[in-house]
């Protein structure tokens, strides 16, 4: 392994202050930076801990708005298991039992899962659906930014060297339905050949909004925007459903990986589309 | 179970250790340090075969912190020979003049502090020139790239020698057996089947990666071990040093799993040859990525053909098995022909070709695993069973019981079998699993199958273990015996074994940890060899001690028959408490060693291990997907001298095999391992278990082992992956024929099936 210096500032703009030009990496829970460094991938000169940043980083609260605000530094572990989070959006209570195991989300942190930029994880497409924003801290101060915007490419953010994740943004839907589907094609705790999570209202037997967004699969986590435009103001039957899936297939670059080819990626697609949203109309409210 | 008449042997004691385990009280040698000891830490071949012109390890010597840097020339000045294996002298400590796979070890850093060590060890610089490379164990056979310019057979096994000399082949050893006339049988034959298997190169997985200490001065060699032979370790290194075995100490402890992977020589040399050279102990340490590059479970081919007649009797089978060995033949050689005499299954065939051959390849070696090669065989002649049956419109487990092989009749290499009972299993996975009772096939996109799988295995001979059990003059009693507990609950049943013997409470009994200054010589702990080598040498040590006792107690006048307890003894001899009294033995079965031509032998093995699994699966026909309802195992393991450890013993080789069967693979691409790490290199975890699973063994006896037991280590890996296939088979009518059994692979299956493959672009 390769020496480095290891700073822990008390504070999000004192850790902000050590990153950028100051040669900084940030380190959160760490689960994903010190894999990239056992394998030499990433070599820091200097790693920026917020593991002693101030504590309302790492806590779960509901807005004046009824929003969830979730701090960048929260454990996965304690967004599973919160109240709030499984009031407001239950969807993100029921993806964590198959997030990696609980050893990883007992240190993982949520800032960390969207920072690192990885298409194989699985908060993103649930994100991405419920609309969810991000609080973006730099030294010039704060920016939001959709969640749909973080992510450029493969281990590529839209974040600047010297930006940290604040906060995540869950807004309040009362009338909406989720579902998420995770599909392992090696060990089931495998991180997902396929995500997608779905998010819609309905107005009777008719998809009033929906969101349709995918990760693992393609190169980013992204919406499926055709499938959107095929479900709403539509009925939600099977004959729509299979147009959805019908349409996945020219939509999202698929890449060939160790967990599937990418021919056989495109009909996991297809088939996933429309169950994730049969589950969400189907399934309680979520 | 009960024990019947017996008090200790037959009845479910805890594992001795099992309170230090998980407390985390139990020492391992990895957690081992020396007092000013240094780390190792090895620069790897980045390519799979090459000509080293020259190392430069100028930079990393250069290092603040860096003790030392050492190559393949440095060892040679202190060690002229430093080739090691059990089959051929064919390994280098460290590579000389030639790399022969990715990952094999070509210089050392050795420093104080092992994260110095391991970025100097990144400093080295090696200019070679490539080779070209063979992967595939069917093209080594033809392929002009050779590993190997010269075979050096070690002259340990006495069918090898033919080898010696050999120039200019990948074969390390060919096997072939001819048993009755299969060209006639073919000729007869009402149908002819014929298919290829593959499976994948794995990894074996311990928990605790190899790890040795080595601490060599004055003319004395002290080796700290995780390793699963002390006594052969303990030869090699002494051959190596041309040193006697007194000079050289092999310690271990409780292993934190073998699985085969620590057998024989793996990190102990390399200890060896740098405390040698540096004057100081030495500690190599692999990481759990390392242990990918050194030993690794044989991938395979298999082709057999099989002559049936009208009625579904089989009357001859030809198999010609090419077993991918890697770079250095390991134990390799033993698979081929070991493995190989058993390749037609455990069937009643008269009419048999065998042809098995060992070739060496580029990839990191593959030695012994959980099985020593007959999982790759049974996954091949259980999946083409049930084709046959399929084709020939019979029930599957009726079909194998019209050709099961029975006691008193011979098999394939000639020995007549006894205390096998292959049916009696087979009828307990059909029994367990309802196979007469109507099954639910499922619908629409969820189809349900199932399937059963039976395989067997000879034990490896001959082979000797020898055991001393000394009696304190309080009655307490030391069991001294080179077994290695790695897991598998030896300790626990060799102490039941001196506990029934000499009629003491087992809490009374201790077994040392193998020390080769203090425990007896054993062959290794391998191929649930020990339960019947150790325990009958573990049985006449005890026997002797107690004749011993009784001898005693004539001498200080004690009636016939007394029961005085022990200490009253001891002090009416000694006149206090006082004295020891050591009974031993050495224990080595009969055997006859097959002839070369033909592979018959009327004495094979001392015992047969049986093992079948029957699996209920559920396929989603969409997207290829499966789930394992139920998985049953049953074996035949004799009688069992701790039934609870032998059912953990069951299920823990099914799960391993469930491993090798749906997530483990050693992927290779441009002569490069891609996923040399668990993040990447799957094994199963607890959402990957089957919903339901039984295991359990028939009654049974092995008329020669020690209180009827036999080995019971690897009999439940035998039938889990064809159980599987077959299961797919019948839920949704496609044929896997390579492992892992994958989704994807189902998924194209189904689609081909459907005449609408699925096109790659
Ligand atoms: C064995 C294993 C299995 C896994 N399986 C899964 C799985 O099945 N599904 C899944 O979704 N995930 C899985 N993961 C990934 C895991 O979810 C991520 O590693 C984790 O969420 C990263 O969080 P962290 O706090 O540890 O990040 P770190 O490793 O600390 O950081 C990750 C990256 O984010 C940056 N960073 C951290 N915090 C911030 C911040 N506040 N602002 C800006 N940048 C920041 C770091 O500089 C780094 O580049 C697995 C991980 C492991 C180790």
């Amino acid at each position: 392994m390769h020496f480095f210096e290891l700073a822990e500032p008390a504070s999000l703009q004192e850790a902000i202050g050590l990153l950028g030009d100051s040669g900084g990496r940030p380190v959160a829970g760490g689960t994903a930076v010190m894999l990239m460094m056992k394998t030499g991938v990433f070599q820091p000169e200097r790693l920026v801990s917020l593991r002693k940043i101030e504590s309302q980083y790492s806590q779960i609260r509901l807005d004046s708005e009824g929003n969830l605000r979730l701090g960048a530094m929260t454990p996965l572990r304690r967004i599973e298991r919160s109240a709030d989070v499984a009031a407001v959006a239950p969807v993100v209570t029921a993806a964590m039992r198959r997030l990696s195991n609980v050893r990883v989300r007992n240190v993982a942190t949520l800032g960390g899962h969207l920072a690192h930029g990885d298409p194989h994880l699985d908060l993103p497409p649930v994100l991405i659906a419920l609309n969810a924003s991000l609080v973006v801290a730099s030294p010039s101060g704060e920016r939001t930014m959709p969640v749909e915007d973080l992510f450029r490419g493969y281990l590529e953010t839209a974040l600047a060297p010297d930006e940290l994740i604040a906060e995540v943004i869950v807004p309040a839907n009362p009338d909406q339905r989720a579902a998420y589907l995770k599909h392992t094609t090696r060990s089931a705790e495998d991180w997902p050949a396929l995500g997608i999570a779905v998010a819609l209202t309905l107005n009777g037997g008719t998809v009033e909004t929906a969101r349709v967004a995918i990760g693992a699969a393609t190169d980013t986590p992204r919406r499926l925007t055709s499938v959107e435009t095929m479900l709403i103001g539509n009925p939600h039957n099977d004959a729509v459903l299979q147009t959805t899936g019908d349409a996945t297939a020219g939509e999202a670059e698929v890449h060939s990986d160790a967990r599937g080819s990418a021919a056989y990626k495109r009909e996991l697609i297809r088939v996933f589309t429309a169950r994730a949203i049969r589950q969400a109309v189907e399934g309680d409210r979520a | 179970m009960t024990g019947g008449s017996t008090t200790t042997v037959g009845h479910s004691f805890p594992r001795m250790e099992g309170r230090a385990k998980v407390t985390g009280q139990a020492d391992y040698i990895y957690n081992m340090r020396l007092p000013s000891m240094l780390h190792a830490k090895v620069h790897r071949s980045p390519i799979s075969h090459g000509r080293i012109r020259s190392i430069n390890t100028a930079a990393a010597a250069a290092m603040p912190g860096v003790h030392q840097v050492i190559t393949g020339e440095d060892v040679k000045a202190v060690l002229p020979e430093p080739y090691y294996g059990p089959a051929f002298h064919d390994q280098p400590i460290l590579a000389l003049e030639k790399v022969r796979h990715f990952g094999e070890p070509v210089a050392v850093v050795l420093a104080p502090d092992p994260h110095v060590a391991e970025t100097a060890a990144q400093r080295i610089v090696v200019d070679y020139e490539e080779l070209p490379a063979v992967f595939d164990e069917v093209e080594a056979l033809t392929s002009e790239a050779i590993v190997h310019e010269e075979l050096k057979p070690a002259g340990t096994f006495a069918d090898l020698k033919h080898l010696s000399g050999k120039r200019d082949t990948n074969i390390a050893l060919d096997f072939h057996l001819n048993h009755g006339d299969a060209d006639k049988a073919f000729a007869e034959a009402a149908h002819v089947f014929e298919h290829t298997f593959r499976t994948q190169q794995t990894m074996h997985t311990p928990f605790e990666p190899m790890v040795a200490l080595a601490d060599v001065r004055n003319d004395r060699a002290e080796i700290f071990s995780s390793t699963q032979s002390p006594s052969f370790v303990r030869f090699e290194l002494s051959r190596l040093l041309g040193w006697p075995e007194s000079n050289v100490r092999v310690k271990t402890s409780h292993l934190g799993g073998g699985f085969g992977a620590k057998v024989y020589v793996k990190v102990e040399a390399l200890a060896m040859a740098l405390s040698l050279i540096a004057h100081r102990p030495v500690r190599v340490a692999q990481t759990m990525e390392e242990q990918f590059y050194t030993i690794t479970k044989h991938p395979n081919t298999f082709r057999i053909r099989s002559a049936v007649d009208g009625d579904g009797r089989i009357t001859g089978r030809k198999c010609e098995v090419w077993w991918n060995g890697g770079a250095y033949a390991d134990i390799g050689p033993r698979v081929t022909q070991k493995s190989g005499f058993t390749a037609a299954g455990p069937y009643d065939i008269d009419n048999i070709d065998i042809d098995s051959f060992a070739l060496y390849t580029n990839r990191p070696p593959a030695g012994a695993l959980r099985g020593f090669g007959i999982p790759q065989l049974v996954w091949a002649y259980e999946s083409h069973t049930d084709i046959i049956a399929s084709e020939l419109g019979l029930d599957p487990v009726d079909f194998r019981k019209r050709n099961i092989l029975r006691n008193g009749r011979p098999q394939a290499v000639g020995t007549i079998v006894e205390d096998g009972e292959f049916e009696a299993v087979l009828d307990g996975v059909a029994q367990r699993l309802g196979w007469n009772r109507p099954f639910d096939k499922g619908s629409g996109t969820k189809r349900r199958g199932r399937g059963v799988a039976i395989g067997f295995k000879a034990s490896i001979s001959p082979t000797t273990s020898s055991a001393i059990v000394s009696v304190n003059a309080d009655g307490s009693v030391i069991v001294y015996c080179s077994t290695v507990d790695m897991g598998q609950g030896s300790d626990t049943a060799m102490a039941q074994i001196a506990a029934e013997v000499l009629d003491v409470p087992l809490d009374l009994i201790r077994v040392v940890n193998p020390d080769t200054d203090v425990t007896p010589y054993d062959m290794s702990t391998l191929g649930s060899r020990s339960t019947f080598h150790m325990g009958h040498a573990v049985q006449l040590a005890a026997t002797d001690a107690r004749d011993k006792l009784r001898a005693m107690a004539d001498e200080v006048g004690l009636p016939e028959g007394s029961n005085a307890p022990l200490p009253e003894l001891f002090i009416k001899k000694f006149g206090m408490r006082a004295g020891t009294v050591v009974g031993a033995a050495n224990y080595k079965p009969d055997y006859a060693p097959p002839n070369y031509e033909t592979g018959q032998s009327p004495n094979a093995t001392p015992f047969w291990m049986i093992g079948a699994a029957g699996a209920e699966v559920e396929v989603d026909t969409e997207t290829g997907q499966f789930r394992i309802l139920r998985l049953v195992n049953v074996c035949d393991i004799g009688k069992p001298i701790n039934p609870e450890v032998v059912e953990t013993q069951i299920s823990g080789a099914a799960v391993m095999q469930l491993g090798f069967t749906l997530t483990e693979t050693m992927i290779i691409e441009n002569g490069q391992l891609t996923n040399p790490s668990l993040a990447d290199y799957k094994i199963p975890g607890l959402f990957d278990m089957p919903d339901v699973m039984e295991n359990g063994f028939i009654e049974a006896e092995q008329h020669n082992g020690p209180f009827g037991a036999k080995g019971a280590g690897e009999s439940g890996t035998f039938g889990v992956s064809p159980a599987i296939a077959n299961a797919i088979a019948d839920a949704v009518g496609v044929r896997i024929t390579e492992m892992p059994i994958t989704a994807e692979a189902i998924f194209r299956a189904l689609r081909e099936k459907a005449g609408r493959p699925l096109e790659d672009v």
